[in-house]
């Protein structure tokens, strides 16, 4: 059976970990590529990108106006909207597609290839993604009292259940689609559009809309 | 004696024939939303409203679903609302056609509790329990431009013709025939449909007019600010000109829509005492100053709004009043029995006319009630001040305002849980459809905002 491999701690989460730091006020596209270096920190991916001396990388989306400047120094690493100054290396990526490249790097490509595989680490399983989610979005007003994911690998359907209550909430599809929307390396309404399917009422549409929020840009 | 039909009902008020009836009333954005019907339809349900899918409250500017937060009860999966037209607001548009404006119900009777026009009702009635009655007007500015709508779509709402000239100016009479035609049209109409103006002139930026609406009851008052837009609009559309609301229509101006306001008790103004503001307007004020922070969320609606917030430019930058302080956020207008008031400067032209009144409306119940004490006036500049004169700035950025209004328990109560809620979560959703969708942060005007916000609302 295929399945989302499950990342161990590396020795790097055994140490002071990698501070991410993000603009007060900061846009979607700086929210996402701090959350997403923050997991890999968590989950100890790659810590020599993080230990590198000092560079930046710009990210820029390939089809709107988003752009971001990361910039490592000395261990510490920060994320700021826009591209304001020429950067050691560029990243053009489709931002609903978990980073991939639409255009080859430009720059230090050293540089350019280790952020880009910080920000492309793998995912969790599906069933801890899942758990971590329904953590971090029970505090959303008006959430469904339980939710119910249920992956479709080649074994057939398998199913987990977290919480208790009256509102059901029922989320179907793979489980890279499923581990994608629990980590908010996808966001939900897109991922509707590439199969992922739900069963529920319009008003829990919206409101795990707002728990795909939570877990993609921590808003 | 025997029954008129429908149309010779309406017909023979207006003594027209009538063709049809127009419903109106605004949806959240401020647009003006309705749909025509015929006088037989609209004899049917003008005492048990109209169906109208609550779609209208979950739409965006692009036609997106809105989502982001639990819909209360009375949304679901496209339930229908009811619209009770107001009879008071019945006006002949133009010959054969009515036009009134309803509010939105529950079908068990109870108010939409998100519906622009209830809720400025709801605080009228508050307020009178208090024993006073509002009197609002509102200074309307808006750009016109020399091509015509289509012209200006095909342009993407760029690179137009001021009409009037290249050249911002305030008051000079030495304008161009087509600009005054223009506003002579406007206020012909207006005159016709009995809306009662009191002013107009151009104003600071190139193409850029203000046009007065006279003191009346606020909900009244924003009866006649929707349809005023319309009748420009409509004027307009006949004139092959184009005229905006956007807060900001292009990289170098934006406009405002000030609200004035006094109260009256038994025929006397109670923003009037001989030596300053009374001890009723220093609470007035204070229930402004300390819900501006969670209001700013109504007063500037959309993404463009805070681009208007420039320090010495017009727009308040900070949260603060002055006794005939036109830097401040809250000018006091002292020291007259008739004319004693206050002035909100803070709104941009692209508020929701109703939403906005009631923000204004709950900041004033809330300090009268809670006998709320004004902070000290600022006598200087209210501009750039420093930081340790521990005036705070207006929030600048709509997710600022977002959190202001979440956390702002005073408009909570005054407003309601279910409008902040749903509030914070369309504008949540505003700026990250802005962002995700082709906005940029970092240009002076991204054409995804003149694509969203020129025409509507």
């Amino acid at each position: 059976m295929t399945e989302t491999p499950t990342i161990a701690p590396g020795p790097a989460a055994q140490r002071a970990p990698a501070p991410i730091e993000i603009d007060d006020d900061a846009t979607p596209i700086v929210r996402l590529l701090g959350r997403t270096l923050r997991d890999a920190v968590r989950l100890g991916h790659l810590p020599e990108v993080f230990d590198r001396g000092i560079g930046t990388v710009a990210v820029r989306s390939h089809n709107t106006p988003q752009a971001a400047t990361v910039t490592l120094c000395d261990g510490a690493v920060t994320v700021t909207g826009g591209v304001f100054a020429p950067a050691d290396a560029t990243l053009v990526v489709d931002l609903e597609a978990r980073f991939a490249l639409t255009q080859d790097p430009d720059g230090d490509a050293d540089l350019a290839d280790g952020v880009l595989r910080a920000l492309q680490h793998p995912l969790p399983s599906w069933q801890a993604a899942a758990e971590r989610f329904w953590e971090v979005t029970r505090g959303i007003r008006g959430i469904p009292d339980v939710l119910i994911a249920v992956a479709q690998g080649p074994d057939g359907p398998q199913e987990a259940r977290f919480g208790s209550g009256p509102t059901t909430y029922r989320m179907v599809g793979t489980p890279d689609a499923l581990a994608g929307v629990f980590t908010g390396a996808d966001y939900l309404l897109t991922s509707l559009d590439s199969g992922l399917r739900v069963q529920g009422t319009l008003s829990q549409v919206s409101v795990m809309t707002a728990a795909s929020w939570k877990v993609r840009f921590d808003v | 004696m025997s029954e008129l039909t429908p149309s010779e009902s309406i017909s023979s008020a207006w003594k027209v024939p009538t063709k049809a009836i127009r419903l109106e009333a605004t949806g959240h954005d401020g647009s003006f939303l309705g749909k025509t019907i015929t006088p037989a339809k609209f004899a049917s349900g003008k005492e048990s409203g109209f169906a109208f899918a609550d779609i209208l409250f979950a739409i965006d500017l692009g036609d997106e679903f809105v989502f982001g937060d639990a819909f209360p009860d009375w949304r679901g999966n496209l339930y229908d609302i009811s619209m009770i037209p107001d009879m008071d607001t019945l006006v002949e548009w133009k010959p054969g056609l009515g036009a009134v404006i309803g509010d939105y119900w529950l079908r068990d009777g109870r108010p939409v509790p998100i519906c622009p026009r209830n809720m400025v009702r709801r605080l009228v009635e508050r307020l009178r329990a208090l024993g006073y009655t509002a009197t609002v007007a509102v200074e309307i500015e808006t750009t016109l431009f020399e091509e015509s709508v289509q012209q200006a779509r095909a342009r993407g709402y760029r690179d137009l013709t001021p009409l009037g000239g290249d050249t911002g100016a305030t008051y000079h009479l030495a304008r161009s025939k087509d600009w005054v035609d223009y506003m002579e049209a406007v206020t012909d109409r207006l005159d016709e449909l009995g809306i009662t103006w009191e002013a107009w002139t151009d104003e600071a930026a190139a193409g850029q007019t203000e046009l007065n609406l006279a003191p009346t009851d606020p909900v009244a008052l924003g009866d006649f600010w929707v349809r005023t837009k319309q009748v420009m609009r409509e004027v307009a559309f006949e004139q092959d000109r184009t005229v905006t609301f956007m807060a900001k229509p292009t990289a170098g101006f934006g406009q405002g829509a000030h609200i004035n306001l006094s109260l009256h008790r038994d025929g006397e103004n109670q923003f009037f005492a001989p030596d300053g503001p009374s001890e009723v307007m220093l609470q007035a004020v204070g229930g402004l100053l300390t819900t501006m922070a969670g209001n700013t969320l109504l007063s500037l609606p959309q993404i463009t709004s805070y681009r208007r917030l420039v320090d010495i430019s017009g727009p308040p930058t900070t949260i603060s009043w002055g006794v005939n302080n036109k830097t401040a956020a809250v000018r006091a207008i002292v020291g007259h029995p008739k004319y004693s008031r206050l002035e909100y400067r803070l709104p941009g032209s692209d508020v929701n006319p109703y939403y906005a009144l009631a923000g204004v409306l709950a900041g004033v119940v809330a300090g009268i009630e809670r006998r709320m004490q004004a902070p000290p006036q600022v006598d200087d500049m209210a501009w750039c001040l420093p930081d340790d004169t521990g005036v705070e700035r207006v929030p600048d950025s709509i997710t600022k305002a977002i959190a202001a209004l979440d956390g702002d328990e005073v408009l909570r109560e005054y407003l309601g849980d279910e409008f902040v809620d749903f509030w914070v979560a369309s504008r949540r959703w505003e700026w990250m459809e802005f962002h995700t969708k082709g906005g940029d942060p970092y240009a002076e005007l991204s054409a995804w905002e003149s694509r969203r916000y020129f025409e509507f609302p």
